[in-house]
C-alpha cells in the first residue's frame, strides 16, 4: 500500500509511464502542484493506468483555475485530506 | 486527552524545493501546518539541495506574500519541530551559521536558530525514527 505523490504536469509523460509501472493494486495517486492538470478530462489518457485510484489536491487545482473543470473520476481532497491519505498509507513515494 | 478517530503519527518532511522558485517548499509548509492542526507531530523537516535556501535569515518577500522562513520558524517555536539544514548543501550555497562563518573567515552569516546545520545522519535518524517521511520535490 503506497501513496504516490506527483507534482509534474502530464507533459512529463515518461514520468507518468514510470509511475504506472510501479503502481500496485492497493496504491493511490495524489496529484499536487502542476500534476493537477492531469485531472482535466482532456488529459484522461495520462491517468488511465491508475484504475481510478487518483485524487487531486483542491487548493492546487483552485490556484490554477481548474476547479469545476476536472474529471469526475478524480476525487478532490483538501490539505487535511492530503494528511489523512499519508496517515492511511504507511509509505509514500514522491515522483519528480 | 482529545479523543481522535485516528492514530497520532510522527512525521519527518524532506524538502528539496527552493523557496519561491518552486512550489514544493510552500506545499511542505502547508502540509506541516495541516498535520499539526490534526494533532499529528511534525518532529523534523530536513532541507536538502536547493531547499536549504528556506533557512535564509535575510529572506525578505513582499509583505503580502507568504514568508516561508517565518512560517518554518513559527512551526519550530509552536510545535517543537526541528529544522535541519544539510550542512554540505548549505555551505555550497552560501548558507552559514555564525559559527561556520567564523570558521570560514567570513564577515556575515545568514542562518540562525531554530534552523541548524546538520548532516545526512540526521536525515537517516529522521527516516528511521518517525512513522511517516514525506518528500516535497523541486
Amino acid at each position: 500500500m503506497m501513496l504516490h505523490l506527483l507534482n509534474r504536469s502530464p507533459q512529463f509523460d515518461g514520468l507518468y509511464w514510470d509511475l504506472s509501472e510501479a503502481f500496485g493494486a492497493d496504491d493511490h495517486l495524489l496529484l499536487i502542484e502542476d500534476a493537477c492538470y492531469a485531472a482535466l478530462p482532456a488529459a484522461a489518457a495520462s491517468l488511465a493506468a491508475f484504475g481510478g485510484r487518483v485524487s487531486v489536491l483542491s487548493e492546487d487545482a483552485e490556484s490554477r483555475g481548474l476547479l469545476g473543470r476536472l474529471s469526475d473520476d478524480v476525487a478532490l481532497v483538501d490539505m487535511a485530506g492530503f494528511v489523512a491519505l499519508t496517515a492511511t498509507f504507511p509509505r509514500s513515494l514522491s515522483w519528480f | 486527552m482529545i479523543d481522535r478517530p485516528y492514530d497520532v503519527l510522527s512525521y519527518a518532511l524532506l524538502v528539496h524545493a527552493a523557496p519561491y522558485s518552486e512550489q514544493g517548499a510552500l506545499s511542505a509548509l502547508r502540509f506541516a501546518q495541516a498535520a499539526v492542526a490534526q494533532g499529528h507531530r511534525v518532529s523534523s523537516v530536513f532541507f536538502y539541495r536547493d531547499g536549504v535556501h528556506n533557512a535564509s535569515t535575510l529572506m525578505a518577500p513582499p509583505q503580502d506574500e507568504v514568508h516561508l522562513a517565518e512560517g518554518w520558524r513559527s512551526l519550530a517555536q509552536e510545535h517543537g519541530t526541528e529544522l535541519l539544514i544539510c550542512v554540505a548543501a548549505g555551505l555550497r550555497r552560501g548558507l552559514m551559521s555564525a559559527e561556520e562563518s567564523a570558521r570560514h573567515g567570513r564577515e556575515a552569516h545568514n542562518l540562525e536558530p531554530p534552523f541548524v546545520l546538520t548532516g545526512l545522519g540526521q536525515l537517516v535518524d529522521a527516516m528511521l525514527g518517525n512513522d511517516r517521511v514525506i518528500t516535497f520535490a523541486p
